[in-house]
């Protein structure tokens, strides 16, 4: 698409081909920020791009922004967690505005995250640092002593996550002193949380002048298998409140432009406590889900709502109305292999022959064994669906869970 | 599965092909899914062939082809569908069919291809079926379904609605036409053909599988292969067969020596069990005078056997094996072309016997031809079929037609010269040749024409080939800034010194434009036209450019060939006998100009034309300036209308303005 000069100039940072996709048929100039592997692709295709590998923040973190600087770009938007502190860092520069980099920190550092909610306000579960396996121990016996638990009764479990890696990466479950003694030392200092019993959920919500422009409720069917958009009425009805809580959090946090991914849990008593947030695009392919039940291209809102020169009526008119424009549901399932030894991939007959089933991106196994699972891992792969029912779809999400993929 | 479900599916497709279709190239990765998931489901269903097949043109929009081999139909492998219909990953198996499936769309004239005749896709598909015959007649297998689940039925389904489409009948008949119309250009590679011939005689003994009435001429093919002989007929197996021959007297044994021969002539394939007789006869020396009959040798052939026995019987001994039984045909036709007798082939020969090989060349050899004989024999084999069938070289599906047309250009006419190229490649892998006085070696050029390893080659040209393509593409390096076509130089010094040094064009290169198409063509008349030229014949194979047109006369490309002979055919129409290194000469150009292989006084590998409308599609020629001919003896009229056809053809868009 032609560009449009009035407009602003975006870097993307971190290598994201549906990202490129949607950037480069946008109205505006932007030049992507990756690692050297991506220069052939780009060569090939044409697409403006700055070799540049994000490691840890250090000595160079100038440069890359004073060359974004020189080169006109007005805000760089982070694509992936790794690549969400080196935003703010450029961005401190090019919007000469300091504390957007100590912002940045807040969300790739849970345990600032979680102190920060609560000093705004907002409903967290117990949470501590642990930094050794001693610590674990200790907090989930007060945890579980809190709970007035005898002993001999099942413990509540607590849950353990890295500080600063995306969604479900380094997240474990611990029930007993023993599931401690099987965390690996590197895997130190961790955060701890107390298990909310509830319904979780995510948010995404895309921003502009620190106003809420359009606001997605995505229902977890099982954490860490599968997600589908729009959520049923179950969960839609609570959209007022997520939607103060989201409010609550621009404010708390301080956000004027951008995108956040934060996860909620809402409990029996219908009180929402706040789980994390991310300023980055969420995984399971929620933008795509996105597209598929609205048609807007996700990345580009991503685009405009970053973009300070992005105008009022640009951005109104560029998002649909949540739920009434939705032209059906679409949700994701994250395949796990159940057995330990598979030798194919094989989708199930009742999942292929479904009238909701639209593709998968299951490849063949390139190994027999299946690794033990230890912590929320990665899934091998993801299966779509779009139909017009949102419990239908729902169910059958949950009975993906009892099916073989991997045979 | 019911039919609704189809009908919920084929607005899925559609709607998947058309984002597809809008996605820009760089991303189109990330909507293929959709496209081949929803193609896959759609296949599985009774129906979903069909729907697909009116598909066609919105399949090959969307760009899902793109990237891929399929992206380029005019070079697809028939041979390599049956990979694709066993393949464990069910993506290829998906594009594979949607792939035919916009073909026959193409054969059947629905849908005009840019880069595929419907006569091409129609030649395509009835090999595709020609060689999944078992498959079609039995269905899926049980191999099959463990290595695809469900999606085993696609290559069933799809089969079954391409024979429907293009007719049952046509499939074994044009079948058996194809394989005898490619086996009377005697290619050097019968591979394929050897795969089909199988897949007949295997449909032949199955009581299942009813030939209707057509499958004539069937008979001569498998045959040939499998039970050439009185002593053979049954296919026993080759032990059997020794111990019969084992038992058989000197009228029996002459009468298989004779059987095997006539097969081998009539079709060009060799039996395995022809090579077992052979190596029986040369093993005792009572019969070994049965050699020359079951070699089926003319008088000629037999001089030359009898004066170089202990050099063929090497040969014999090391070249000819089971798996190497062409080498037989090749040795047989060798010494039909008296060629040992030019005093350095049958030394180098010797030479090519005790070589040894450098471990490139040895791997090379290995991954094309696998490890059943050893690469040296392998070599061999190829050395003795190039140069029994010089005309028999094809490039494969490489763009290296100069290369290949080298080749055989040597190997036809100065062999020795081949056999030195050969021991370059396969001891040394390097070759130097020398332009202009300045040596270039194929170690320090850069890459050639072809991208990539090639193995769909014959072992000689699989192991050449590489080395001549870079020295080529090096020797049109040295001419970039010259203002002329290079080949005017390259021709002369990569060919060999009988190309004519004087050299003429129909087209300016700066334009790319026709330029004195009336005068290129006088001149071609009066160095080739023996009405013109005082009669002379062509003397040396000489390089030509041909601009490569379709079925409809439109444009397709430059292709080298070497014209062979200019003479007056059994019907009296003076023609032009040339050698293309395509690999299947028999081409439709257009506008009536069919290129003949068989039936107009063609030899072995020989094309044909009718001598104005080979020159209607002539593009280059080298001649020699010291013999210019009668260029002022050529009628104006005769000129115009070649003209005429020139410009209505592949120069429709070269014609300068005045």
């Amino acid at each position: 698409m032609k560009n449009d000069t009035s407009k602003g100039y975006v870097a993307l940072l971190g290598w994201s081909l549906a990202a490129v996709e949607a950037a480069e048929g946008f109205d505006r100039r932007y030049v992507v920020v990756a690692p050297d592997w991506a220069q052939d692709y780009c060569d090939k295709h044409n697409i403006p791009y700055i070799p540049w590998n994000f490691e840890r923040l250090n000595d160079r973190s100038m440069e890359i922004a004073q060359l974004l600087q020189e080169k006109g770009v007005d805000v760089a938007i982070p694509l992936f967690e790794e690549t969400v502190e080196w935003a703010g860092a450029i961005n401190a520069v090019l919007m000469d505005n300091p504390r957007l980099f100590g912002q940045s920190i807040l969300f790739r550092d849970k345990s600032l995250m979680k102190r920060r909610a609560q000093l705004g306000g907002i409903r967290v579960g117990i949470f501590e640092e642990a930094h050794e396996k001693d610590d674990v121990v200790r907090f989930l016996k007060r945890v579980n002593q809190t709970l007035l638990k005898l002993d001999g009764d099942p413990n509540d479990p607590i849950h353990l996550k890295a500080f600063d890696k995306a969604g479900c990466l380094g997240h474990r479950v611990v029930r007993t002193p023993d599931d401690v003694y099987a965390i690996p030392d590197e895997e130190f200092p961790i955060l701890m949380e107390s298990h909310l019993d509830g319904w979780e959920f995510a948010v995404e919500a895309w921003i502009h002048d620190g106003k809420i422009r359009f606001l997605n409720i995505s229902e977890y069917v099982t954490l860490g298998y599968s997600v589908f958009v729009p959520a049923t009425p179950d969960l839609e009805k609570y959209r007022p409140q997520i939607v103060q809580q989201v409010e609550k959090l621009i404010k708390t946090f301080d956000i004027q432009f951008g995108f956040v991914h934060p996860e909620y849990f809402v409990t029996s008593d219908n009180e929402m406590y706040f789980g994390e947030v991310a300023y980055r695009p969420p995984g399971f392919k929620v933008f795509e889900l996105l597209e598929r039940v609205y048609g807007f291209n996700a990345y580009q809102a991503l685009i405009v709502s970053f973009d300070p020169k992005t105008t009022e009526e640009e951005i109104t008119a560029f998002f649909p109305k949540e739920i009434v424009d939705a032209k059906c549901h679409a949700g994701c399932f994250g395949v796990y292999p159940r057995r330990r030894v598979v030798s194919r991939m094989e989708l199930p007959e009742e999942t292929e022959d479904h009238p909701y089933f639209e593709s998968h991106e299951l490849t063949q196994p390139m190994e027999e064994t299946v690794t033990k699972r230890t912590a929320f891992g990665t899934h091998w792969g993801l299966i779509y669906f779009t139909g017009d029912d949102p419990y239908k779809m729902r169910d059958l999400l949950k009975k993906q869970e009892e099916l073989d993929f991997y045979v | 599965m019911s039919d609704t479900q189809l009908a919920d599916l084929l607005p899925r497709m559609d709607e998947s092909l058309q984002v597809l279709a809008n996605t820009p190239a760089l991303s189109k990765s990330l909507k293929i899914r959709r496209v081949l998931d929803t193609a896959r489901r759609i296949l599985m269903h009774p129906g979903g062939c069909e729907a697909l097949e009116q598909r066609a043109q919105q399949m090959d929009a969307s760009g899902v082809f793109l990237d891929t081999d399929w992206g380029t139909p005019e070079i697809l492998v028939a041979s390599l569908t049956r990979h694709a219909f066993q393949t464990r990953d069910p993506d290829v198996l998906v594009l594979e069919a949607m792939s035919e499936l916009r073909l026959l769309a193409v054969a059947r004239g629905d849908y005009a291809h840019a880069s595929i005749s419907s006569v091409q896709a129609h030649h395509f598909l009835t090999q595709v079926l020609a060689l999944n015959l078992e498959l079609m007649f039995q269905g899926v297998n049980e191999a099959q379904r463990t290595a695809q689940g469900r999606a085993a039925v696609i290559p069933d389904h799809l089969l079954r609605h391409l024979a429907e489409r293009i007719g049952y009948e046509h499939i074994i008949d044009s079948l058996i036409e194809e394989i005898w119309r490619v086996l009377k250009q005697r290619p050097i590679q019968v591979n394929m053909v050897r795969q089909m011939v199988t897949q007949i005689a295997i449909c032949q003994v199955n009581p299942d599988i009813e030939f209707r009435s057509s499958g004539q001429g069937a008979d001569r093919l498998v045959s040939a292969l499998f039970g050439p002989t009185e002593a053979s007929r049954e296919d026993p197996g080759v032990d059997i067969y020794l111990e019969r021959l084992e038992r058989m007297d000197q009228g029996t044994l002459q009468s298989e020596a004779t059987g095997m021969s006539r097969a081998m002539h009539d079709t060009g394939l060799v039996s395995a069990y022809h090579v077992v007789l052979l190596r029986h006869l040369c093993a005792h020396d009572d019969v070994a005078h049965l050699v020359h009959d079951a070699l089926g040798l003319s008088s000629t052939g037999r001089e030359c056997l009898l004066c170089y026995r202990p050099l063929v019987m090497e040969l014999i001994d090391q070249a000819i094996h089971a798996e190497t039984a062409q080498a037989l045909y090749g040795l047989t036709l060798m010494l039909e072309r008296g060629i040992l007798y030019q005093s350095p082939v049958a030394p180098a020969l010797w030479r090519q016997l005790s070589l040894t090989l450098n471990p490139v060349a040895q791997d090379r050899l290995k991954l094309a031809y696998g490890d059943a004989q050893p690469p040296r024999v392998r070599l061999l084999e190829g050395v003795l079929c190039m140069l029994g069938l010089p005309l028999g070289v094809g490039q494969g599906n490489n763009p290296t037609c100069q290369s290949a047309r080298a080749l055989s250009m040597w190997a036809y006419n100065d062999p020795d010269y081949m056999l030195q190229m050969v021991v370059w490649a396969a001891r040394d892998d390097e070759i130097v040749m020398h332009f202009e006085g300045q040596a270039i070696s194929s170690r320090d050029s850069q890459a050639g024409l072809a991208s990539g390893l090639v193995l769909d080659l014959d072992p000689v040209s699989l192991l050449v080939v590489p080395h001549l393509d870079r020295i080529y593409a090096e020797m049109g390096r040295r001419c970039v800034g010259r203002d002329e076509d290079p080949h005017r130089w390259i021709n002369p010094e990569f060919h060999g010194w009988w190309t004519g040094r004087g050299f003429r064009i129909a087209v300016d290169i700066a334009t790319g434009q026709l330029q004195k198409l009336d005068e290129f063509l006088r001149y071609f008349y009066a160095s080739y036209h023996p009405y013109f030229n005082d009669n002379q014949p062509v003397i040396h194979p000489q390089p030509a450019g041909i601009a490569v047109t379709d079925t409809a006369g439109r444009f397709i490309g430059w292709h080298a060939i070497t014209i062979q002979r200019v003479v007056l055919d059994p019907d009296q129409v003076m023609r032009v006998y040339f050698y293309n290194p395509n690999n299947d000469s028999g081409q439709d150009w257009g506008h009536g100009v069919v290129v003949s292989t068989a039936g107009s006084g063609e030899r072995f590998g020989e094309a044909s034309l009718p001598f104005e409308q080979f020159a209607s599609r002539l593009y280059i020629f080298h001649y020699d300036p010291l013999e210019p001919g009668n260029p002022e003896a050529v009628e104006q009229s005769l000129l115009d209308g070649i003209a005429a056809d020139v410009q209505q053809s592949w120069a429709a868009a070269r014609i300068p303005e005045i």
